[in-house]
């Protein structure tokens, strides 16, 4: 299995799925030492969450933004190349951005006869179906990642029409060097463009899907430590 | 025989986990899992995110988010009280009075958002109140609005049908206007259904309206002709060719965009709210979406749908009999999964199903919806007789005992569907298409 190639000794499904679990139990067990140690915590992550919503928001106005300029080029006769490939990164990126939000608010469904039945089945079954899905959603993350990774090892491009330019990649090759080489950086980056590179538009997608295993994970924990769900879903969606 | 075990627990994991509350795209991606862990020796992971990625960032799917945001934005505005001011002068002179706003007005409303929750809402914030003040009967009132709500599902924008239309791959434009007549057709049902209750229940009919001159009942419907003008825009657009589902639905944020202006109910707050509820309802389908293409993925290694597909050819069947077990079927199962999630959970395999029984797969998109709907409003979960129970506090055998006559409707129009299937067909055979 050289999916989960170790890291400090341990194989990484122990870190990604293992450790969180017994995080979980450890904060059941010791309840009030974590009210003291998760409030502050809680608080950074329900501002990540809300972020992820509000970045998921702006990439859906450039959706419509998008949608409007190809209308206007094909009304005036002139070519909007790849509209339709950046119509759907967009796409991605709201969906993905908005997970972890959407989940705080109640808007992903799920079958709630067995939750229903009473207070005690309402707290197991909860804290079941979360640790299912933080575990599910991890192991999304976890490959979402990997691909994205491997999208940029085998400088995978697009196979529509859709170009960026080649400043937009020298930025974000910038996070993911030493400030060393960014001189390198700039001064191989041309001024021209070129066909996207697929490891761009899957960004969101790796950083969409952790924040929904972590949301998930958060989600367990607070439930154990509260002993009732943050989960508040609005009255109509 | 292992082929059998590995089925069995295949299905046996698939309804633990939704029975056991997890959120359904995230269960269908764990019963997925088990599927290509149990069927095949291909790196599972891998190629969910391959499947995933590609359905995920699709153009097709772009209208998703859009029409969600259309109809986000209109039922934050003042629409609702328009809708029954402005219809209520026009109903008054129909047998059944103003029972017959609730119908209309969730015909309008439909064509605007394409959620059933959204349109019973904003419907019955208005409608229930003001035909209470006038008399008419309880059980009327709710059995009707329940009924005629699920016109949000079928009428277009649908989310349903373009859920519908991304898994099967068929054009959103094409199915979205099928769903035109049979939705107008199903209206009518329901209308005629409340005409009969005026000639049957003399004793129940109220006080008829006070006299309107021509002039106010035009000046009371001044706010709802934008309202039809961007329903005829939009839906128009898509039916002439002149622009995609997707086109269609920019057009449509904008233009209610536009109508909130001048209704002078767009601010700041209604404007973020708008977008991030639909943010939210967008994320939720995406999600549901990605778990339904991972786990169709893995249904196709288990040759499941295709053993299912022959074992049904090989019973020579006639697509009647198929068209009736699947609507016993989806009933079934509608009492437990809300309507997206069964129409993705069983596409996998009723997909195969019906392209083998030669049914027409945009016929069959309209059929699942009514069945689906139907399912909306029976218990124990119907969506919408949730929606109802927290607008009027009434429990919820007895809304569902009001909703029996929108019941037997919807199975009827079933059958009429069956019967004249051209109901469905013949407006998109006779449309003009633009690629997708």
């Amino acid at each position: 299995m050289n999916d989960w190639q170790s890291v400090m000794g341990l194989p990484l499904w122990a870190f990604l799925f293992v450790i969180p679990t017994l995080l979980a139990a450890l904060s059941l067990r010791f309840r009030t030492t974590a009210l003291k140690i998760y409030p502050p915590i809680w608080k950074i992550l329900d501002r990540v969450y809300i972020a992820g919503g509000v970045l998921a928001a702006t990439f859906m106005c450039l959706i419509l933004l998008i949608i409007v300029a190809q209308m206007i080029s094909r009304w005036t006769g002139t070519t909007f190349q790849g509209s339709t490939e950046f119509a759907g990164y967009a796409m991605a990126a709201t969906s993905f951005f908005a997970f972890a939000h959407a989940l705080n608010h109640g808007a992903h469904i799920r079958v709630s006869i067995l939750l229903n039945i009473n207070d005690f089945t309402r707290f197991w079954v909860d804290a079941g179906a979360t640790l299912i899905a933080a575990i599910t959603a991890t192991y999304f993350a976890r490959f979402a990642v990997k691909t994205n990774f491997l999208s940029d090892l085998l400088n995978d491009r697009t196979q529509g029409q859709d170009q960026v330019p080649e400043w937009l990649l020298a930025i974000f090759n910038m996070f993911t060097s030493s400030p060393a080489d960014w001189g390198t950086i700039w001064s191989t980056a041309g001024s021209g463009w070129v066909y996207t590179p697929v490891w761009l538009p899957q960004l969101p997608m790796s950083l969409g899907t952790i924040l929904l295993a972590i949301a998930l994970w958060d989600n367990l924990v607070r439930l154990l430590v509260n002993g009732k769900t943050s989960i508040v879903s609005e009255t109509l969606e | 025989m292992t082929e059998l075990y590995a089925t069995a627990i295949f299905l046996f994991v698939l309804f633990a986990l939704l029975g056991s509350s997890v959120w359904v795209g995230l269960a269908l991606m764990g019963v997925a899992w088990v599927g290509m862990e149990l069927f095949t020796g291909r790196p599972a992971g891998d190629a969910m995110i391959t499947t995933i990625w590609t359905g995920a960032s699709s153009w097709t799917l772009t209208a998703l988010p859009l029409f969600i945001w259309m109809g986000e934005i209109l039922y934050r505005t003042r629409l609702s009280q328009d809708l029954f001011r402005g219809l209520a002068p026009w109903m008054r002179w129909l047998p059944g009075g103003l029972l017959h706003t609730n119908i209309a007005g969730c015909t309008i409303f439909a064509a605007v958002s394409g959620s059933s929750a959204a349109t019973l809402t904003t419907v019955g914030k208005m409608s229930i109140p003001e035909l209470r003040k006038r008399g008419y009967p309880e059980y009327m009132i709710i059995g009707t609005l329940a009924g005629a709500a699920t016109l949000g599902l079928m009428i277009p924008p649908s989310l349903t049908l373009i859920v519908y239309g991304v898994t099967i791959n068929e054009s959103i434009t094409k199915l979205f206007i099928a769903g035109l007549i049979p939705g107008l057709v199903l209206a009518s049902l329901f209308m005629s259904y409340i005409v009969a209750w005026h000639f049957f229940k003399k004793d129940e009919r109220p006080e008829p309206e006070p006299k309107m001159s021509f002039g106010a009942m035009m000046k009371e419907s001044r706010f709802l002709i934008p309202v039809l003008v961007l329903v005829f825009t939009v839906i128009g657009s898509m039916y002439f060719g002149w622009a995609t589902a997707t086109e269609a639905a920019a057009v449509g944020v904008i233009g209610a965009l536009t109508l909130a202006t001048l209704q002078r109910s767009l601010n700041w707050e209604t404007f973020s709210a708008s977008l991030m509820g639909a943010t939210r309802t967008s994320a939720m389908i995406a999600l549901i979406l990605m778990g339904a293409a991972f786990l169709s993925l893995a249904m196709g290694f288990t040759g499941l749908p295709r053993a299912l597909a022959s074992w049904i050819d090989g019973m020579d069947l006639s697509p009647v009999v198929l068209i009736a077990a699947l609507t016993v079927f989806y009933l079934v199962l509608g009492m437990f999964l809300d309507g997206l999630s069964s129409v993705v959970l069983t596409m996998a395999i009723v997909e195969p199903m019906i392209r083998q029984a030669g049914i027409d797969v945009i016929w069959f998109g309209i059929f699942i919806v009514v069945v689906v709907e139907t399912a909306q409003v029976t218990p124990p979960i119907g969506f919408n007789l949730f929606v109802l129970q927290g607008m009027t506090k009434h429990e919820i055998s007895y809304i569902a005992k009001t909703a029996i006559p929108m019941v037997c409707l919807m199975l009827l129009m079933v059958v009429l569907l069956v019967v004249w299937p051209e109901i469905a067909t013949w407006l998109p055979d006779n449309m003009r298409q633009i690629g997708r």
